[in-house]
């Protein structure tokens, strides 16, 4: 059972990627989203007498990402004025589509079920790569999320690179145990 | 003939698209006489695409930092 208690110290190392790629899926820029991760972690130490222990430290924090998400589009709503309510309503007859909500186009392009899946997959992922030991993690990420070239991780982490490949191959190799085999396909 | 570790060795590297060409020939030689190898190359292609697809992102380091100062001035 983890302890119900809060320990803003290691609040980067142990929520940090995770609130990130939670915030970069909603509003889709990294520096907006880091500013948000910087609010919530502010936030977070501002009201830390109302955590109760009832849930993990990361849902609460992701409860508090939220709101400041909301907060965003709130702000950046007001600053674009009414533009989204004063956008001409047209109809027209090759679309088929008199809603203006059917017109707007979807930001990303992706099917929600994408989104969805797709987020669903990242969290997998990430839950994983989390439970790697610190080394392999380390390596890992800056090889493959990073995509740091192999001489650069060498070199700061002063490794040579066939410490390297075997550091991600054992990566790999427990990345693949570690997720559901549901999504591989055989 | 190269073993099954040095294989999924070699099968690793090359999804980064480091591996030479001839550890790319051994390997394939390889995989022509074990399954092993060829299923695990299989998952570890999978692996490489669902990264690919679930496009993750980490903070900098230099972020983290900042972070950490920022909780640390506050606390």
């Amino acid at each position: 059972m983890p302890s119900r208690k809060l320990s803003p110290d290691s609040w980067v190392d142990d929520h940090a990627d995770y609130l990130f790629n939670y915030a970069i899926s909603r509003v889709g820029d990294e520096e907006i989203a880091k500013d948000l991760i910087q609010e919530t972690f502010i936030a977070g130490l501002g009201s830390a007498e109302n955590f109760k222990g009832e849930a993990s430290e990361r849902t609460w924090l992701v409860a508090i990402l939220k709101r400041k998400i909301i907060d965003h589009y709130r702000r950046i709503n007001s600053k674009k004025g009414k533009a989204e309510v004063r956008r001409t309503y047209k109809s027209s007859e090759d679309s088929g589509k008199d809603w203006l909500e059917e017109q707007v186009a979807d930001p990303s392009s992706l099917r929600e079920n994408d989104f969805m899946e797709n987020e669903e997959l990242g969290l997998a992922l990430q839950a994983c790569i989390e439970a790697l030991p610190e080394k392999q993690r380390k390596v890992f990420v800056m090889k493959t999320i990073r995509g740091l070239s192999t001489e650069d991780i060498c070199k700061e982490l002063e490794i040579n690179p066939s410490n390297l490949w075997v550091m991600i191959h054992r990566a790999r190799t427990a990345l693949m145990s570690c997720l559901n085999k549901n999504w591989f396909t055989s | 003939m190269i073993s099954c570790d040095e294989a999924a060795l070699i099968c690793s590297k090359s999804q980064y698209h480091e591996a030479s060409f001839t550890e790319k020939l051994k390997l394939r030689l390889h995989m022509l006489f074990c399954n092993t190898c060829s299923t695990f190359s299989k998952r570890n292609r999978q692996l490489s695409e669902l990264f690919g697809k679930a496009r993750l992102h980490v903070l900098s380091d230099t972020a983290k930092q900042e972070l950490r100062q920022q909780i640390q001035k506050r606390r």
